[in-house]
This record gives structure tokens, C-alpha cells and sequence, in this order.
């Protein structure tokens, strides 16, 4: 059954919810609700308002004001307005209210109206401190800050930069919030922040660091939405019956259902989706109306996703398979003891003396007997490159991993701490690794990752 | 807007004609197409340093200020408002709005007077120039620097 819609003369559809008031006016003149003396009216009555609040802007110090200051107020104007309007119950009321109010008249209930919103604002923050979740996500944990967010109901200037959003908001939403600007933006924002969260609560925070892990190692530094791994994971757990508690879905389960939902065209997939998405808010018993429309909402992009990884084949990139660190394979490894300093200092004098390579190497295999040392050696002896190389051949691989991960090369930023001989030495190390036969350098890197160094 | 403009115009080339009756004593008057181009020099300068006005004022404000200077008369009476009055506008933008119209106007007076006698070059190259680097600086209006080596350096510029 269809719903039956009361008719606007104005189409709502066409009004941009960033710019209500100019594009109400566009609109209401376009149907003739408004002629050109009314539109000409409101312009005059617009720009004595922008007098009068840019006098208050200078404290009737200076009749002269910058443009891009003038600009900015009348933006505050008209957005201060275009709230209200949108309040009222339809565009044709707002457009006789323009027709029949003082300009000034509608600012000051639009003011009233933000400062409404800003308290709400507030509280919303407030709950989301308390329901926010326990991840070191580095985004998610600066957006929801003091100099985050936080930022904004310290610095929202509603008087004259009421379209402005003050506040450093780093991470993304599910659900984006578009075409909204001011406190109303940050209202829904948080909105849908608090929904996101109060969904991810249901789910220990272990179990959410086991996903994000198995997800990246890195996520705290990565610009993720966690809802929406959250969300997507349960669903993939739903679809394969596994626990849907513990997002805990095999690779195994991954290629069952990869063979599964091959077979399905566009919709038995959205229609399987929504049936896991139920199965979730049963398991959960999620009755928060808003929540299940939020969830709702979200699917069409998760259906994409796995649209697109069926496609490439790639769904194990879609449904993520969690990932504990702690029982990952470890290679445990230690320096051995350092040699005196005195024996040390005399071993570098001798091997600056020295002038053949062979003699060089020699001497370092007698006298070094732990990696420490020898990572200073090759530091301090002012080695020519081919000794660098003929001693990274004595080297086996888990040494030579544990240099690169001393001294990691590869990356775009230069340490600008390192010296000139550490320098030379990551060099040397990066072209001796690159000439490597690929299978042993595959191997050496899959060494530096589980590598630990144990203190003696 | 137009009408709306041409209207705000007239109104301010009618209270910059009233100003004569203040002025006349010091023997300066203005013309209707003086006031014109008094008018049409703000509107220019405005455009031309990114500003809005709304309500009018500050060339009443140059011009009462102004009109007791020794170093006016009748001569150069207009040349030097139409000066002044691009001036004005330069240095809101240069002292970032951090002084009021009337604080500005006063500074231009005393120095027109004093340091400057009379040069407008010279306010507008150097003592106003000064007077908006410090306060964008946070220094007061009048701050100089005391060490001498700096007065000299400065010396040598102009």
C-alpha cells in the first residue's frame, strides 16, 4: 500500500538543506508565492539586518567591515533563518511566513532555536562519552575529545558564524552526514555517532580489537569506520551461522559463503542481508527503533561491498577474519651480551688499521660475539660497501631481519634523528636485501614481523 | 540594489555639503560635484581594499577633523580628503580592524600635523605604516623601538 501525501505548491525535494532560506526563496518565487516586491522587501530587510549585526560586529567602533566578514554574517543570516523555516511544518508555511514576518523577527526565533540545538548538542556529546567504545583508534579517539568535538561547544560563535562547524572531526561515519552545515551538522553527526556506538557495545571490546587486528595491524592510525566492520562481520557471521557474539568467522566460512552468495543476483542478496540483519537484532534483541533504521540504512553500502568482492573474488577482504595477537607465532630473539668498552674501543682502532677486507672480516668473527657489537661495528668501522656485503652474507636470515627491523628502510619519511653512518648503513642494508632471491626476501620480511627482542 | 545604493549616495553627498556650514570658518568649502567625487573616491576605495560600508560617516569625521590642520587650504583642500580618504580604508585592512574609525583618524591628524608636516607621503609610507606593523604585533599605536641601532637602520631606509 502506498502512503498518501498531502501536496506541497513547493516541491521539499528541490530545497538544499545546507542553503533553506536562499533556495525557499528561489522556490517560492519559481511557484509564485512570493513576487518580486516581496523578494525585493526581504532583500532590503536582509541588509539592514547584515547593518545592524555587523555595527554589533565592529561594538559601533568602525562603519567599515571586510568582505569575507560581511560575507560570513550574512551567511549566519541567512542560516539562522533557513532553520527556522525548516522547523515549520511545510516549505509553503515557510514561505508565507516570509511573506507576512519581519525579517529580523524570523532571525531571532532562529537563534532561539540553535541555542535549543546546542543544548541538545551538548547532551548527546555527554552520552557519547559515557557509551563510546574501547578502542585505540586513533580518528575515533581525537574526533570524540576535548579537541575533537569538544572543540565545537567551546568555539560556536552563534551570533555571527552560526553556519560554521568549529571543531576537528577526523573520523568517518557509516552513514555521512551531507548537506547539512552549523550545529545541525554536528547534532546529527553526533546522533548517529551515538547509534553507531550504542550498536558496537553490544560486542566485548576484545572481540572488536580481534577484528580491527584482523582487519589491519595498524588501524589505530587508520581512517576506518568501526561500525561498519562491526556491522559487516556480525552479518557475515549471521549468513554463515557462526557465533555472531564473537564475530568470529573462519576462512573456511568465508569461501561457504563465497560459493553461497555467488549464486545470487542483486536482490535475493539484499533480501538475504536484511533476513541477517533480523537475525542480528534477535540475537542482540535490539528494539531502538531508531538504531534498526540507522543498521537499515547502512546495508545498501555493505551489499555494494560484497557485490563488488564477489565479483573480484576477494570477499575475505569484505568479511574479516579476526585475528588474535597474542597467539601468533613469535620469534623470540636476544642480543647476547655486550663486549667491554675498552676491548671494544681497541678492536675499532685495529680494524680502522686494517687494509685488507679479508683480514677485516676475520677479526670481526673472532673478536664479535654478540649482535649488539656488531651492529655498532658496522656503524662505527667506516666499512667500504663490499665489506658491508661480505659480512650480510655471514649474517643468517634471522639476524638480518632483526637489523632491518633495527633499522627499517623503505619508508617515505627520513628520520631526521639518524645519523650519517646509521644512514649509510640502512642503505647498504636496503640494496643487500633487494638483490635477494625473492623467496628468501618474502622469508626475511615474514621474520621481521614476528620478531621480538628479549632483554638479557 | 541599485536604487538602494544611489539612494545611500545622495544621502552622503547631502551630509558631506552640510559639513561646510563646520568648515567655512577655517575658509573651506565643497562643492555638490566635490562631494561627488568624495563620495565616489569611498565607494572606489572600498572595492578596491575588499570592504562594505553601511552606514556613512567617515569622511564627515576626515573632514571635521581635518579642516583646522595648518597645512590645508582651500588649494589642496580636496586633493588631499580624496587622499586621505583612500588612506583610511588602506589602513583598516593593514591594522586588521584592531583600532576604531575615530582612534585612526585622530592618529592621521596628529601626525599629518606633527611628524609629517603636512606630507602625506610621509604619513602613509611611514608613520602609519609603523603605527599598523605594531599594532599587528601587539604593541601600543605609538611603540618605537628605544635601541638606537634600529632608529638608525630605520633612518637609512627612508
Amino acid at each position: 500500500m502506498t502512503n498518501i501525501e498531502k501536496r506541497y505548491i513547493i516541491d521539499s525535494n528541490k530545497l538544499s538543506g545546507e542553503f533553506y532560506f536562499n533556495s525557499i526563496l528561489q522556490e517560492a518565487y519559481a511557484c509564485g508565492l512570493l513576487d518580486e516586491s516581496d523578494l525585493e522587501n526581504i532583500q532590503l530587510q536582509c541588509i539592514s539586518l547584515l547593518a545592524y549585526k555587523s555595527e554589533r560586529y565592529n561594538m559601533g567602533e568602525s562603519s567599515s567591515i571586510r568582505v569575507e566578514v560581511a560575507e560570513s554574517i550574512m551567511k549566519s543570516i541567512s542560516y539562522t533563518i533557513g532553520l527556522y523555516l525548516k522547523s515549520l511544518q511545510d516549505p509553503d508555511h515557510a514561505a508565507a511566513e516570509l511573506k507576512s514576518e519581519k525579517i529580523s523577527e524570523l532571525y531571532e526565533r532562529g537563534k532561539k532555536l540553535i541555542y535549543d540545538r546546542f543544548r541538545e548538542a551538548k547532551h548527546i556529546y555527554e552520552m557519547i562519552q559515557r557509551n563510546k567504545i574501547k578502542t585505540p583508534n586513533h580518528s575515533y579517539n581525537s574526533t570524540l575529545s576535548v579537541n575533537g568535538i569538544g572543540l565545537f561547544f567551546k568555539s560556536y560563535n552563534i551570533e555571527y558564524e552560526a553556519h560554521d562547524i568549529p571543531a576537528s572531526i577526523d573520523y568517518q561515519l557509516c552513514n555521512p552526514v551531507n548537506d547539512l552545515v552549523g550545529i545541525e551538522y554536528i547534532q546529527k553527526y553526533l546522533e548517529n555517532l551515538y547509534l553507531e556506538n550504542e550498536f558496537c557495545n553490544n560486542f566485548t571490546s576484545d572481540n572488536i580489537y580481534y577484528l580491527l587486528y584482523g582487519y589491519d595491524k595498524g588501524y589505530q592510525d587508520l581512517l576506518i569506520n568501526i561500525f561498519e566492520q562491526i556491522l559487516t562481520a556480525a552479518l557475515g557471521c549471521s549468513l554463515a551461522n557462526c557465533n555472531i557474539r564473537e564475530l568470529n568467522i573462519s576462512k573456511e566460512d568465508i569461501q561457504y559463503l563465497y560459493e553461497k552468495l555467488l549464486k545470487y543476483d542483486k536482490h535475493t542478496l539484499m533480501l538475504d542481508i536484511h533476513k541477517a540483519a533480523e537475525n542480528i537484532f534477535e540475537e542482540f534483541n535490539i528494539t531502538n527503533y531508531s538504531l534498526k533504521k540507522y543498521i537499515e540504512k547502512s546495508l545498501p553500502k555493505i551489499v555494494t561491498n560484497i557485490e563488488i568482492a564477489l565479483e573480484l573474488n576477494t570477499l575475505n577482504k569484505v568479511f574479516i577474519t579476526p585475528k588474535n595477537p597474542d597467539l601468533e607465532p613469535k620469534i623470540q630473539f636476544k642480543s647476547g651480551v655486550k663486549m667491554d668498552d675498552e676491548e671494544y674501543r681497541r678492536l675499532i682502532e685495529e680494524l680502522l688499521r686494517c687494509r685488507y677486507t679479508s683480514d677485516k672480516l676475520e677479526l670481526i668473527k673472532e673478536k664479535v660475539k654478540s649482535f649488539d657489537d656488531l651492529e655498532d661495528i658496522l656503524i662505527d668501522a667506516q666499512l667500504e660497501e663490499e665489506e658491508f656485503i661480505s659480512l650480510f652474507n655471514i649474517l643468517g636470515d634471522v639476524e638480518i631481519a632483526a637489523m632491518i627491523k633495527r633499522h627499517p628502510f623503505g619508508s617515505d619519511f627520513q628520520d631526521v634523528n639518524i645519523s650519517e653512518a646509521e644512514r649509510v648503513l640502512q642503505l647498504y642494508l636496503e640494496s643487500y636485501v633487494k638483490q635477494l632471491h625473492s623467496n628468501r626476501r618474502e622469508y626475511i620480511f615474514q621474520i621481521v614481523e614476528q620478531l621480538c627482542e628479549v632483554d638479557i | 540594489m541599485n536604487v538602494f545604493s544611489s539612494l545611500i549616495q545622495k544621502q552622503a553627498v547631502d551630509e558631506i555639503q552640510k559639513c561646510n556650514d563646520f568648515t567655512a570658518r577655517f575658509g573651506l568649502t565643497l562643492s555638490y560635484q566635490n562631494a561627488i567625487e568624495l563620495v565616489e573616491m569611498r565607494t572606489l576605495s572600498l572595492k578596491r581594499y575588499g570592504r562594505v560600508e553601511f552606514g556613512g560617516g567617515v569622511i564627515n569625521k576626515i573632514i571635521k577633523e581635518f579642516c583646522d590642520s595648518p597645512y590645508i587650504s582651500m588649494n589642496n583642500y580636496v586633493e588631499t580628503l580624496l587622499e586621505l580618504i583612500e588612506i583610511f580604508y588602506f589602513y583598516k585592512n593593514e591594522t586588521l580592524d584592531l583600532i576604531s574609525d575615530d582612534e585612526l583618524i585622530k592618529f592621521m591628524k596628529n601626525s599629518f600635523d606633527g611628524k609629517c608636516q603636512g606630507s602625506l607621503e610621509l604619513l602613509s609610507g611611514r608613520e602609519l605604516d609603523k603605527m599598523a606593523r605594531n599594532l599587528r604585533y601587539g604593541y601600543a599605536p605609538d611603540y618605537s623601538e628605544d635601541n638606537e641601532y634600529e632608529e638608525e637602520d630605520e633612518d637609512d631606509q627612508y
